[in-house]
């Protein structure tokens, strides 16, 4: 598809907004208003935003990753964040207007990393036994590639031809582990070779390239050509976790070498282009960032004002656990 | 009625599952031959789509299974040895055991986890365990494990349409067992225990072969001691309920179980009968099961694993 001025304008609004809403966990985490985990993903939006924003079905499957805890991926679906606010919070929002995440083919994350690529083998293997021309986008970081279960994934969603894109957001870290001192290879895409399937590696700040790579590899899901891998490169801006050190290995981790990548921020690279190529005016992307703001600051008193999420009892924990 | 091998009632209901759901079908390594059995002569009937082979990739297969049960299919995993559930269980105790409920209940996962347990055929360490205690212990999932080819044949069909994960695990020193089963269509509920002899003077529970050992001391006993053997057919759910009412009347049990002793299913029931019924107890709960020792191979097999003679010695010794 050729992208017109509302797809980029809709790439920077998916951005801006995936940014301001992951700030706001940051503030809340570290000022202790919220508990809990929260893994940033600031730096990194032009990945899920570029990748799920155009290229996907409302029946496709989407494997997100916990970086930003999927909103970029969320949002690029359009599901609504109350749900995810009123999560982290633990408030309960009650009914959430818009599709749920499991109507957009999100059906969660795995809390063990790596748990995520055999879990795309088997949406992958109902999408071919549909017979409906779904597709899978498989999201993971660098640090996943360590898995047994990316061979086992990858090597038979290859064998049978599934129609499954695998998109490596490599943001260099597995946690405090830099992927240089955990991986033989200077790209994780060239293991696609090992699974005879085509790979491309490309820049992960740009959000137009990543949305280009991942059309191509989603075509060729979708005509039956099955899978293949394409490598995102990106970088981690904040620690692993909120609350933990920024280090590699053991050594904080300086502004030198994050400089170059702030510089080249996905969100600064497309307003960058946009407004030299004359495509927007300054003032539609100031008015998209207030609007943001503004959307965020609301959430956020939104969810101020929700109880707790507790129901009466715990027999509703019976419901849980089995179906019917 | 019609006679029927234990083998042969899992590969009809699995035929059958096959013929009425087209949403069921089957993964596994080698599965088209087959090791044991199980799947024989499937995929000249259901073709390669419906029956798959995969490479050796429990995990793949395993995780191929729940991601195919949240989005409209049942399948069938398959495992060969229960012993290589193992690499698979972040797959199968945490996805599929805790993706619904992760997931407040908005999802489900309607995924059997099959393969053959057990011992008595000397084939060693991690070929012939009985890792039952895992899936008990996780909750979320569901564990049949047939002691004979009806039970078989019913819990499968059950376990295929159930709406959740289910554990199968039959036992690989069964599988030439022949029994009696209709020629209709039936099932075998779920959380139902068979009274598979009934007795007034001991109550002894046993799942799989050891059902069939229980059996064997009842009768070896029976001008002496009458014994109820109950054989709960799925130990999650569990029907507490017809063991306490069993040890109610006679007064003495005794579990049998073929897993490791060491906070075994034995340990499990055996407190659930002390909490409920312990004011009908004459004797101390007993319990016969695996030895704390990895399986030795061969004839050392014995050692560790149950034998007919303790449970016998188990039985005098709460008859006092």
């Amino acid at each position: 598809m050729k992208l017109e001025k509302e797809h980029l304008i809709k790439f920077y609004s998916l951005m801006v907004r995936s940014r301001k809403l992951d700030t706001l966990l940051i503030e809340a985490l570290n000022s202790g208003r919220m508990a809990g985990f929260y893994h940033a993903g600031q730096g990194e939006e032009g990945v899920g935003v570029g990748a799920c924003t155009f290229n996907m079905r409302d029946d496709d499957y989407l494997y997100p990753h916990h970086r930003g805890h999927a909103i970029s991926f969320n949002l690029a679906r359009g599901i609504s964040p109350k749900g995810w606010v009123c999560r982290h919070f633990d408030k309960n929002p009650g009914e959430v207007e818009g599709p749920r995440p499991e109507e957009r083919g999100i059906f969660g994350i795995s809390g063990t990393i790596g748990g995520g690529f055999v879990l795309s083998l088997g949406w992958g293997l109902t999408a071919k036994k549909n017979k409906k021309g779904q597709v899978t986008l498989s999201f993971f970081g660098d640090g996943a590639s360590g898995r047994g279960t990316l061979h086992e994934a990858m090597n038979l969603a290859s064998v049978w031809k599934l129609p499954i894109v695998w998109v490596c957001e490599n943001n260099q870290f597995g946690q405090f582990v830099p992927i240089k001192d955990a991986f033989a290879r200077e790209d994780i895409a060239d293991l696609a070779a090992g699974y005879n399937m085509p790979s491309a590696v490309v820049d992960g700040q740009d959000v137009i390239a990543v949305h280009e790579a991942i059309e191509a590899a989603v075509q060729r899901a979708r005509s039956g050509d099955g899978p293949s891998l394409i490598e995102c490169k990106t970088c981690r801006m904040r620690a692993h976790a909120e609350g933990v050190p920024d280090v590699n290995h053991t050594q904080m981790r300086s502004e030198e070498d994050k400089a170059p990548w702030r510089k080249r921020d996905p969100i600064i690279l497309l307003k960058e282009k946009l407004l030299a190529q004359g495509i927007v005016k300054e003032e539609e992307l100031t008015r998209i960032e207030q609007e943001a703001e503004k959307e965020v600051a609301d959430l956020d008193q939104f969810q101020a004002q929700c109880p707790v999420m507790l129901p009466k009892d715990a027999s509703i924990l019976d419901d849980f656990l089995y179906a019917k | 009625m019609k006679n029927i091998t234990y083998v042969q009632a899992i590969n009809e209901a699995l035929a059958e599952e096959l013929e009425r759901d087209e949403k069921v079908f089957i993964i596994g390594e080698s599965i088209q031959q087959g090791a044991f059995g199980v799947t024989a002569g499937l995929v000249k009937r259901f073709g390669t789509d419906r029956i798959m082979d995969t490479p050796i990739s429990e995990t793949a297969i395993a995780g191929a299974a729940v991601g195919s049960a949240m989005t409209g299919y049942r399948p069938v995993a398959d495992f060969m040895f229960a012993d290589f559930m193992y690499i698979a269980f972040d797959e199968i105790l945490s996805k599929a055991a805790k993706w619904r409920f992760m997931h407040e209940g908005t999802q489900s996962i309607p995924a059997v986890f099959m393969a053959a347990m057990g011992g008595y055929l000397g084939l060693g360490a991690e070929h012939s365990q009985a890792p039952v205690s895992y899936y008990m212990h996780t909750p979320g999932i569901k564990i049949a494990i047939p002691s004979t080819p009806y039970d078989a044949k019913g819990l499968m069909k059950t376990a295929i349409r159930d709406n959740n994960a289910v554990v199968f695990l039959y036992h690989k020193a069964l599988l030439g067992l022949a029994g009696q089963i209709p020629e209709e269509e039936y099932l075998v509920p779920l959380g139902k225990a068979d009274i598979k002899r009934q007795g007034d003077d001991v109550t002894l529970v046993a799942t799989g072969i050891q059902v069939h050992y229980a059996l064997t001391v009842a009768d070896q006993l029976k001008d002496k001691i009458n014994i109820e053997v109950i054989d709960p057919r799925s130990l999650e759910p569990l029907d507490i309920d017809t063991i306490i009412k069993s040890v109610e009347k006679t007064g003495r049990a005794i579990v049998v179980d073929e897993d490791i002793s060491r906070c075994g299913v034995a340990c499990e029931i055996a407190m659930q009968i002390v909490e409920r019924a312990f004011d009908f107890l004459d004797a101390p709960v007993q319990r016969i099961a695996a030895k704390n020792y990895p399986i030795p191979p061969g004839a050392m097999e014995r050692f560790v694993l149950p034998q007919v003679d303790q449970i016998a010695a188990a039985v005098k010794a709460v008859m006092g």
